[in-house]
């Protein structure tokens, strides 16, 4: 048995399909691409994949990764690789699969890039007012936890945000807590910028990267 | 594919996966590489008309066909809907994301009743002219097949053609005349009259309709040299007929997510009830290796780890045992199942039990259709109770404690000791469990005995019969309830109030297309879907329209009166269905094809069951 992180990025018509029809996606793939899958061994046995870290729905992600466990060593990197795209549509293509590192719970941070559409208003102005907001002493966003709404001042966590203006709209880079202990949901700068500057801005957003507590690279 | 208007509305929708497309194996061309796009309309949600076997086969055969993109369209749910009328962004089909209205040919496949006002809605939303004598260029022609095809007439003002009976060939050849046509830019007119030419094509505005002044149909009389009758289209060689090696894979959760194998088209029984027994005549079944074959090809291009053997009646397969054997030297080494969906009383055997391992164990459902033998008997269900019985042990001792019934109520000559017979044979099912030294140990048993309410449909015996009153309907429901003694019996039933619609407009005419015209504008939609249906609206509808509902759900029509479909020919004689209706009054049954055969008139298209040896002949 052998562990394995595959590594794929989530694009295009792929950023709405739900964590759950991902999973399905991924276990039909495997099924089609017949790798050597490790079952477990119990009365209904089922094969083991785990995701790292789901991406909420709409959100795109250029490095996510599955944990898979292998019945054979036979089976290269380069072929699983080849095996996987042959199975997958093509907004879910695997670039990668390597030994895993980290183990998920290590989660920390996500790095985020976020284009916001600013349609006929002014993107330098935009992204001034947008500065200025994320500089203010509190920023209070409305948020869904397990125990109902609360308000969550996203302030502390702001510190690696830029804002940058573009061509047809604002660019946005920033690094939020991820994981299962403190998420930030990107989403909530978006929220954050309607509910304060009163401007619903359609933004594309993509996940960039995962890191651990120490702000080394998810492996 | 989607573009970025439409990108910025999934923000805002349940399941966005449902509207964007690029799924596996959904087939991208170039717009300008093809000489005709056809746009495959279902007049439903996604994980409705995903999980249509039909869209599966005409898509994918469309689609090897190098001058046609065949695309994919579905109703969007009402938030998306209003979120496209909002934005103004008009109906699109999944591949190309390209707006339905810019399509040589939009096809709808018609398979129920109650998703017509769905269409009227699509073609609003794609800003397409609803009645097709308001759409004057070749381009935007309106098609449709499926079985609801066989009296389109309530829809006749819409479209511009109907395909009767199997769509594989027809489908293909009124394409490539369209191709012709439109390089040669010929008129809608000419290329209309050209298609009526093709077997199995069916043009509305070739017929004149005429009424009596009591409303019946006076006559159906052809122009332009319309064939009268139009006969259907159906594939004789269903080995040889076109089937797909892959399906588009969704994303999303649909609701049969599993790889279909056809095995077997038409039924040999003549339940005098079912409109699919009668309009898919003769009975014509695949070949195991094909099966085997085309089984082992979907599962190699989809990755389903399920496959269901799929037809009207499948254990009717003479050779089910022999094709599950050899399925199963290849699926358990791959961890896939096999299920059926349709399982029948009278064959359900351990033997087939323990070859489909996977029927799921959450419970096993059969369809008596009636609760006592004399009202079996005269809808020529030919299931005894000592079958039904002998079934449920062979479950029981299997393991399953959860049996599920379906029943119909308002079937001609019923009467309340017939419906109080569901809850007895729901009652016996569950003494039957008690009684069985192998039932399973420490489990308690549920049996669901659900009833829904007959409606009355065109190529059957029954298609002159009256449907029961809604009041009647519900009284039956309520004798139901009442007759059932413990709480081991579950009944369950449906609105009847929907089963009522569907009867009006399963034998409707064409009167009926300004009434739906008028539901549409009164913003009926998804009529299916329970918590849109809104009878009290629908009968303000009828009232406006000046259009007794009633005529055409709860009228007796006599033998001789010209009913609406009846320059359709599906293969079967009229006179056959009288004597069949004739027999149902005096509680006679009439053996299944492989017994003997019926005369029924389906030997003319010359194959299937109709020109294969019986065993009691041999």
């Amino acid at each position: 048995m052998k562990n394995v992180r595959v590594w794929f990025k989530k694009i295009g018509t792929a950023r709405y399909i739900s964590h759950l029809d991902l999973n399905r996606c991924m276990l039909r793939a495997v099924h089609k691409a017949k790798i050597p899958l490790w079952y477990t061994q119990g009365y209904n046995p089922h094969a083991f994949i785990t995701f790292a870290l789901p991406l909420s729905l709409g959100i795109g992600g250029e490095r996510e990764s599955m944990d898979i466990k292998l019945n054979d060593d036979e089976i290269t990197r380069e072929e699983l690789i080849a095996k996987l795209n042959a199975a997958l549509p093509d907004d879910i293509p695997v670039f990668d699969a390597t030994e895993p590192v980290m183990k998920p719970g290590q989660i920390a941070y996500a790095s985020y890039l976020m284009n916001l559409e600013t349609k006929e208003q002014n993107p330098e102005e935009t992204a001034a007012a947008i500065r200025e907001l994320f500089s203010r002493e509190t920023v209070m966003v409305p948020k869904h936890t397990k125990n109902g709404m609360i308000d969550l001042d996203l302030k502390p966590y702001l510190n690696l945000t830029e804002v940058v203006p573009k061509e047809d709209g604002v660019e946005i880079s920033t690094v939020l807590p991820a994981g299962s202990n403190m998420n930030v949901n990107p989403a909530l700068l978006c929220d954050a910028i309607k509910k304060y500057l009163q401007m619903d801005l359609y933004s594309d957003i993509q996940r960039i990267d995962l890191y651990n507590a120490d702000f080394k690279i998810f492996e | 594919m989607v573009n970025k208007k439409i990108e910025k509305l999934l923000a805002n929708v349940q399941k966005p996966g449902r509207y964007v497309g690029g799924e596996l194996n959904c087939v991208m061309k170039h717009a300008d590489e093809v000489d005709v796009r056809f746009a495959f309309c279902f007049p439903d949600i996604y994980e409705v008309g995903m999980s249509h076997l039909g869209l599966k086969i005409l898509y994918s055969q469309l689609n090897t066909v190098p001058y046609v993109w065949c695309e994919r369209v579905f109703a969007p749910w009402v938030d998306m809907e209003e979120e496209m009328r909002k934005n103004g962004v008009p109906l699109y089909a999944l591949e190309s994301g390209d707006s339905v209205c810019d399509f040589d040919i939009i096809g709808f496949t018609l398979q129920y009743e109650l998703s017509y006002t769905n269409i009227l809605n699509m073609l609003d939303l794609a800003g397409v002219p609803l009645k097709a004598s308001d759409r004057h260029s070749l381009s935007q022609l309106v098609v449709a097949g499926g079985p609801c095809a066989c009296n389109p007439e309530p829809l006749a003002d819409f479209f511009d053609l109907f395909f009767i009976g199997e769509g594989e060939e027809v489908d293909l050849e009124v394409v490539a005349l369209y191709r012709e046509y439109k390089k040669q830019n010929r008129s809608k007119e000419e290329f209309l009259i050209a298609a009526s030419r093709i077997e199995g094509v069916y043009v509305p505005s070739l017929y004149d309709v005429s009424y009596n002044e009591d409303h019946t149909v006076k006559s159906i009389v052809p122009k332009a040299g319309a064939p009268m009758p139009v006969q259907k289209r159906i594939m004789m060689d269903v080995d040889k007929s076109y089937f797909p090696d892959k399906f588009v894979v969704p994303y999303i959760e649909i609701v049969h997510d599993r790889t279909v194998a056809e095995v077997l088209r038409g039924c040999i029984r003549g339940c005098r009830f079912c409109q699919a027994g009668f309009l898919y005549r003769p009975f014509r079944e695949k070949s195991v290796d094909v099966i085997d074959r085309q089984c082992h090809d979907l599962c190699d291009n989809t990755g389903y780890d399920e496959i269901s053997l799929s037809s009207l009646s499948t254990s009717d397969h003479s050779k089910l045992n022999e094709l599950i054997d050899q399925l199963h030297t290849w699926t358990e080494k791959e961890n896939t199942g096999i299920s059926l969906p349709s399982l029948r009383v009278d064959n359900f055997s351990p033997e087939l039990m323990s070859k489909i391992k996977s029927v799921r164990r959450s419970g096993l459902t059969f369809a008596p259709e009636a609760g006592t033998q004399r009202l079996r008997d005269v809808i020529n269900k030919n299931v005894t109770e000592e079958e039904l019985m002998k079934t449920v042990n062979t479950a029981f001792k299997g393991g399953w404690t959860t049996i599920k019934l379906y029943f119909m109520i308002g079937l001609p000559t019923e009467t309340l000791d017939d419906v109080a017979g569901i809850a007895e044979l729901g009652q016996k099912v569950v003494d039957a469990f008690y009684e069985n030294p192998d039932k399973p140990k420490g489990k308690s048993v549920k049996v669901t005995v659900s009833a829904s309410s007959f409606v009355p449909k065109p190529f059957t015996p029954f298609q002159w019969e009256p449907q029961d009153t809604m009041e009647m309907l519900r009284k039956k429901q309520r004798h139901l309830v009442g007759s059932v003694k413990t709480r081991k019996v579950e009944p369950n039933w449906h609105e009847a109030d929907t089963s009522l619609l569907e009867a009006v407009f399963a034998r409707g005419d064409r009167r009926l297309c300004d009434v739906l015209l008028e539901a549409f504008q009164s913003g009926c939609k998804m009529d299916g879907w329970q918590n849109f249906f809104s009878f009290s609206k629908w009968m303000e509808i009828f009232k406006k329209c000046g259009i007794d509902p009633a005529f055409y759900a709860n009228r007796r029509r006599s033998f001789d009166e010209v009913l609406p479909w009846d320059h359709l020919d599906y293969g079967i004689q009229k006179s056959f269905l009288i004597e069949e209706c004739k027999k149902a009054y005096s509680n006679a049954t009439t053996p299944n094809c492989r017994e003997q055969c019926s005369s029924c008139g389906a030997a003319c298209f010359k194959g299937g069951i109709c020109y294969e040896k019986r065993q009691s002949m041999v």
